[in-house]
């Protein structure tokens, strides 16, 4: 039984795991119930509100009694909220690994958003396939050119990464502001608003969910299966040890930047396309909440420490307590606090459960 | 028998007992920011409107405010739709970017969820009524009354809050226009900054420091006069017309920095939003027009102590 036990819980990110289970099952128990209406899908696919006769005579809506967490939508918008800094979280969480810092995602998301919105935007609501196609390639490709740009900066002046991502921040952002005008850019194709908003079952928008989960799955390959994550890890771990072992640092510490904007690249792509507009004050302190989902997640901010999976529970958890504050009717003044605050036991949490991993392998090794 | 009738007279009485009882009512109230105070009046209001209906309609109406610390569009439809799921009967919103809210106000509105905007609309969405000033009349009244003190001639500088705010945009663009009625006038820029009350009154700074030669300042909002210090020059020697009339902006009038205000009624904001959801939601009964369009209040030295003394209900307790 105990060995089953630690089968099924002994995993790196248990811990996390665990806590989310227990902010689940807290808030299912107590937020109460909610009245939702009921839909139906019609003939043509669209949904229509369902109507019954009340003891007057009269037709009015119908609704449906639920637990305010646990149901569909609400499950759904939780991961809908949760993904964009998820995304942004992975690519966030293999920089953090490899020991260094990116405080330009933020930017990045704005000016990835703003550079595939004026590209979507100029083929309009009518826009083609190929309209989509260019605007997509335009705001991921911004996205990664940003990438790009911090990792070679980094690299080939030996600045530390906190500097240049906090230049780069101001500077993308100032970019964004200037291409755009301060103006709110919408007026995208139809079809492009459409997948991203494509609905299943009963109105729930899972595609954003869909692609946290390949990003985790594609993080999770990277850093797990191939050399060049194992890479990353390495020089997280021991730079110099790296280097003398020869790896190749500077080439891996600019992939990992890369993949950083690629990440917030994606997210702002699933924004606009849910949002429907962009503007050069998006994504606006993401940086923090990013790096706060990678920490929570286990990411190790001497590096050398962290997982795809960690990360995304990690942008979890905050967003549960984010979402349960409103669930629960909390004063929002306090909001901040209890964020503050549980973000703080987590990473304790997961450390006392890393320490006693530890202690349980010392114990049983020769 | 006598069963049967006990049950009957104590199932009267359950009823009377639930006709009695209060409808309760959550209205979510999603305003821009929380470091601007000018929606913490809105609030303010908002809840006195929530007493006194409650007490009027026998109702218990509770307001959920739920606004991000920094103004976010993103967050706000986030806001919009977690409402939605948590089972609020009506939302107030002031929309940072209306074409990011468009759909969540809508997706509201058809999940039986009424909308109101104040303050900033979002035009292109189902809300039933819209409560704030006429902004693009709004810009022009400011550079009007501030033609008026600059006789018409001088170096003007407009303080512009942030720059992807629809209901600022228009207001800009009505002080632009205005001031082509005074040939006098020569608008040095339009600047932008995020609407704290430091970061406006360093822009303030900074422009002057790099303009020594403007004259006259027209604030389409008064993020600046938040501040107790915003202005480096002796009273009278720069002119300056702002939007906005609270407590910290009414020193500027008295010390005569400021000669005019123009206070948006931001504690009507909320009160009015909550009037208008709560005829809507329980009385079934629309606005006469979409837009619910609100004065501009001209304060100055001849009325500022009267208009002060509206800010001690006004404000958070």
């Amino acid at each position: 039984m105990a060995s089953r036990f630690r089968r099924l819980f002994g995993f790196q990110e248990s811990g996390l795991v665990l806590i989310v289970l227990v902010l689940g099952m807290l808030l299912a128990a107590f937020s109460g119930s909610v009245r939702l209406p009921e839909f139906t899908r019609g003939p043509d696919g669209a949904r229509r509100r369902v109507f019954e006769t009340d003891a007057l005579g009269n037709r009015v809506p119908a609704f449906a009694v639920r637990n305010k967490f646990l149901n569909a939508q609400n499950l759904a918008q939780l991961a809908k909220d949760t993904s964009f800094i998820a995304i942004m979280a992975v690519g966030m969480g293999i920089v953090i690994i490899s020991g260094g810092i990116d405080l330009s995602v933020g930017a990045i998301y704005a000016l990835a958003s703003v550079v595939g919105a004026i590209v979507l935007r100029h083929y309009g609501p009518e826009g083609p396939a190929i309209g989509i196609f260019l605007g997509a390639a335009a705001g991921l490709g911004t996205a990664v050119l940003c990438g790009l740009l911090n990792g070679g900066l980094i690299v080939a002046l030996r600045v530390h990464p906190f500097i240049i991502t906090l230049g780069a921040m101001a500077i993308l952002r100032g970019i964004a502001f200037v291409v755009t005008s301060g103006q709110s850019i919408g007026g995208f194709p139809a079809g492009f608003r459409q997948l991203v908003r494509y609905e299943v079952g009963d109105g729930l928008s899972l595609v954003p969910l869909a692609v946290m989960v390949l990003v985790m799955v594609a993080g999770w390959v990277f850093l797990s299966r191939l050399a060049a994550g194992r890479r990353v890890y390495a020089i997280g771990g021991n730079e110099m040890a790296a280097r003398f072992s020869g790896i190749g640092v500077g080439r891996s510490k600019l992939g990992v930047y890369v993949l950083s904007g690629l990440t917030a690249g994606i997210a702002a792509l699933l924004s606009l396309g849910y949002y429907g507009a962009a503007t050069s004050g998006d994504g606006q302190g993401y940086e923090l909440n990013v790096i706060a989902a990678a920490v929570v997640g286990g990411a190790s901010l001497t590096g050398g420490r962290g997982s795809a999976f960690g990360v995304v529970l990690g942008a979890l958890i905050i967003q549960m307590i984010s979402s349960g504050i409103v669930l629960l009717g909390i004063d929002q003044n306090y909001s901040q606090i209890i964020i503050g605050a549980v973000v703080i036991a987590a990473v304790v949490l997961d450390n006392i459960n890393t320490w006693l991993g530890r202690r349980r392998l010392s114990m049983t090794s020769p | 028998m006598k069963n049967t009738l006990l049950l009957l007279l104590a199932a009267f009485a359950v009823s009377l007992r639930a006709a009695d009882a209060p409808r309760a009512l959550t209205i979510g109230l999603v305003a821009k920011s929380q470091a601007n105070p000018v929606f913490q009046a809105a609030r303010v209001g908002a809840e006195a409107a929530a007493r006194d209906l409650s007490a009027k309609d026998n109702l218990a109406i509770r307001i959920d405010w739920r606004t991000p610390n920094e103004e976010d569009a993103q967050k706000q439809a986030e806001a919009i739709e977690q409402l939605v799921l948590a089972g609020a009967a009506g939302i107030a919103v002031s929309c940072s970017d209306a074409n990011k809210l468009t759909d969540a106000i809508n997706s509201a509105v058809d999940n039986g969820v009424p909308v109101a905007t104040f303050d900033s609309d979002a035009p292109n969405s189902k809300r039933f009524v819209t409560y704030g000033v006429d902004d693009l009349k709004c810009g022009e009244q400011v550079m009007d009354e501030l033609a008026k003190l600059m006789d018409g001639k001088g170096v003007v500088a407009i303080l512009a809050g942030n720059p992807n705010a629809p209901n600022l945009q228009r207001r800009v663009q009505g002080a632009r226009e205005a001031a082509k009625k005074y040939p006098g006038i020569v608008i040095r820029d339009a600047y932008y900054h995020k609407e704290t009350a430091q970061d406006a009154a360093a822009k303030v700074e900074q422009v002057m420091e790099a303009n020594p030669d403007i004259t006259g300042w027209a604030m389409i909002g008064g993020w600046a006069l938040f501040t107790d210090n915003a202005f480096k020059w002796q009273p009278g020697t720069v002119k300056c017309v702002s939007v906005d009339a609270l407590p910290a902006c009414l020193a500027y009038i008295r010390s005569g920095h400021v000669p005019v205000l123009l206070a948006q009624q931001c504690y009507e904001w909320g009160y009015r939003s909550v009037e208008h959801l709560v005829d809507k939601i329980v009385f079934k009964k629309d606005p006469p027009a979409i837009k619910d369009v609100s004065e501009l209040i001209v304060v100055n030295k001849d009325n500022v102590d009267a208009y002060a003394k509206n800010w001690d209900t006004w404000l958070p307790k």
